[in-house]
C-alpha cells in the first residue's frame, strides 16, 4: 500500500545486509590492509584498495558462502581487483626463470635458526622474490588453504604448494645465512 | 618414515594440510626422532614469530581514522541504496485530493512503518552493544593475559583460584582440573604453569595459564552477569557450546565459548588455527564442568 511495504522491507533488507556484512567481513580490513600494503608498498594505495574490496564486497555479498572462509573471499577479491589495475606489469603471478633458479639452489637445508627477532624474520622474508613471500605471506601469516590461495592468486594448486614449499625452504636458508653472519640465533 | 621426508612436509603438516594416514607416519617418526622434533619446534616458532613480525610491523598497522571513515562510507553506501522513507503517494497534486479515509490509512502506515523502523534501530543497537561487550572483554583478555601471564604486571596482587571460588564465583572451584585433567587427554603436550583470580578493569577473571607447544596460554572465566552476550542469542534457553574464534588483538589469538552466564577465553600467541583447536579441545569439559555449577546454583 503506497509503497510503504517495500519501503520498509528494503530498509530491514539493508540493515539486514550491512548488520551481516560488518559482523563477518569488516574484522578482516586489519588483515587486508596488510596484504594491501604489501601489494602496494605504499599507505595512500593500499587504503584506495582496501575501500575497493570492501565496497565490492559488499555489492557481493548475496554471493558470499556462509560458513566458508571471508577473509580468503577478500582477499581473492583484492587480488582479483589488484591484478586487474597491474595486468600490464604482470607483476603479480609471474615468477621469473631466475627466481625458479634461486629456490632450485636451495639443495642443502641447514636447521631452522631459533631466537630470531622480530626485524630478522621481516629481513629475511623482504629478501626472498616476491612472488614466494607471497604465497608464504597467505599461507603463514593470513593461514589461507592452498586452495585458498590458489583460488587468490588463480594459479593451480599444485604450483601453490610448490612455491610454498621453496618460500619456506629458502626464507629458512635466508634466516640460517644472517644468522651464521652475524651471529644471532641458536641452530636447533 | 626417514628424516628428509619428514623435512619435506613438516611444513604441510604445521598448516593441517596432510591426510589423517600422514599424519600419523609423522607422529609416530616424532616419537623416535628428537631431532626431527626439535626441527619441527622451532619452524613452528619461525613459523608464530613471521605471523607476529609481519602483524606487528608498524607499516602495516591501518590508521584508526581511516578504519572509522570506511566503516561510515560503506555503511552510508547500503542505507544510501535504499528507496526514499517517506511514503510517495501519486504526484504531489493527486495527494492534496486524498479523502479523509486515504489520510487515515497514511496515518497508519507511516505510525506501522516508525515502530518498525523504531523496532529495527533497537535491534542493531543491541547487536552493536553485545558486539562492543564482546570485544571488550576480548580485549581485557588479551590483557589480562600479556601482563598477568606473560609480563606478570599486574596492579593488584591475585588470589588463589579455589579460594576465589569459595569467596566469589563457584566455577573457578576445580576449574584446573576440568581444563587440564579432564578433556580426556587430548592436550598430552600440556604444562601446568599456575591458576589465580585476578581484577582487570572491575571484572573478576578466573585465570589458568599453561604451556602448550611450548607457548603461555591463558585460559580464563569470567561472569557476565547476564545470558548470551558473544553469539548474540537472546535466550538463556538458547546457550549452546559453540567455540569460535572472536578476537585478533595486539599479535595474540583469542577463541571463545559461552555459557548462560560466563564467558570463557583462550588467548595466546599460537596461530589462529592452533587456538580455535586448543579451545575446542578443551571446550567440553569446561562446558559442562561450568554449566553443571550454574544449574546447581
Amino acid at each position: 500500500m503506497f509503497g510503504s511495504a517495500s519501503t520498509r522491507e528494503s530498509l530491514v533488507e539493508s540493515e539486514t545486509r550491512w548488520a551481516g556484512f560488518e559482523a563477518e567481513a569488516m574484522p578482516h580490513a586489519p588483515s587486508l590492509f596488510r596484504i594491501a600494503m604489501w601489494l602496494t608498498r605504499n599507505q595512500p594505495d593500499a587504503e584506495d584498495l582496501v575501500q575497493e574490496t570492501l565496497t565490492e564486497g559488499l555489492s557481493s555479498f548475496h554471493r558470499f558462502a556462509h560458513g566458508t572462509n571471508c577473509r580468503a573471499w577478500l582477499i581473492s577479491i583484492m587480488y582479483h581487483r589488484q591484478s586487474k589495475k597491474k595486468r600490464a606489469s604482470s607483476r603479480l603471478h609471474l615468477v621469473s626463470d631466475a627466481e625458479e633458479f634461486i629456490s632450485e639452489t636451495v639443495a642443502f637445508e641447514p636447521p631452522t635458526p631459533q631466537n630470531v627477532t622480530d626485524e630478522e624474520v621481516l629481513h629475511a622474508l623482504e629478501h626472498l622474490p616476491r612472488a614466494f613471500q607471497e604465497v608464504v605471506i597467505l599461507a603463514d601469516v593470513e593461514e589461507l588453504s592452498y586452495k585458498e590461495i590458489a583460488a587468490a592468486l588463480d594459479v593451480p594448486v599444485g604450483t601453490v604448494m610448490s612455491r610454498i614449499s621453496r618460500g619456506r625452504k629458502l626464507l629458512r636458508a635466508e634466516l640460517a645465512t644472517y644468522a651464521q653472519a652475524h651471529g644471532f640465533g641458536r641452530a636447533g | 618414515m626417514q628424516c628428509q621426508e619428514f623435512r619435506e612436509i613438516a611444513d604441510s603438516y604445521l598448516g593441517n594440510e596432510l591426510i589423517v594416514e600422514t599424519n600419523h607416519a609423522i607422529i609416530s617418526h616424532l616419537e623416535y626422532c628428537a631431532e626431527c622434533r626439535r626441527e619441527l619446534a622451532a619452524r613452528r616458532e619461525l613459523r608464530t614469530r613471521l605471523r607476529q613480525a609481519f602483524i606487528n610491523a608498524t607499516e602495516n598497522q591501518m590508521r584508526p581514522e581511516f578504519a572509522e571513515r570506511l566503516n561510515t562510507q560503506l555503511h552510508t553506501r547500503t542505507l544510501g541504496k535504499r528507496p526514499n522513507r517517506v511514503a510517495t503517494v501519486g504526484t504531489p497534486r493527486s495527494s492534496i485530493r486524498l479523502g479523509r479515509k486515504s489520510w487515515l490509512a497514511i496515518a497508519a502506515c507511516l505510525l506501522l512503518g516508525m515502530t518498525f523502523v523504531m523496532i529495527v534501530v533497537r535491534q542493531k543497537a543491541s547487536f552493536i552493544s553485545r558486539e562492543a561487550t564482546t570485544t571488550e572483554l576480548a580485549k581485557s583478555a588479551v590483557t589480562d593475559h600479556r601482563d598477568c601471564a606473560v609480563r606478570f604486571r599486574l596492579a593488584e596482587k591475585p588470589i588463589d583460584l579455589e579460594a576465589a571460588g569459595r569467596k566469589y564465583d563457584p566455577v573457578y572451584i576445580n576449574l584446573t582440573k576440568a581444563v587440564l585433567t579432564e578433556q580426556g587427554g587430548a592436550l598430552s603436550d600440556a604444562e601446568f604453569v599456575e591458576a589465580h583470580s585476578c581484577v582487570l578493569e572491575g571484572r573478576r577473571f578466573g585465570h589458568l595459564v599453561f604451556k602448550y607447544h611450548g607457548r603461555l596460554v591463558s585460559f580464563l572465566v569470567t561472569d557476565t552477569g547476564g545470558p548470551n552476550i558473544i553469539n548474540g542469542a537472546d535466550s538463556p534457553a538458547l546457550a549452546r557450546l559453540e567455540v569460535t574464534p572472536c578476537s585478533q588483538l595486539e599479535g595474540y589469538q583469542v577463541s571463545c565459548f559461552q555459557t548462560v552466564r560466563h564467558a570463557v577465553f583462550v588467548v595466546s600467541d599460537l596461530s589462529e588455527s592452533e587456538n580455535l583447536a586448543l579451545a575446542r579441545a578443551l571446550a567440553p569439559s569446561v562446558y559442562a564442568h561450568i554449566t553443571g555449577i550454574e544449574r546447581a546454583v
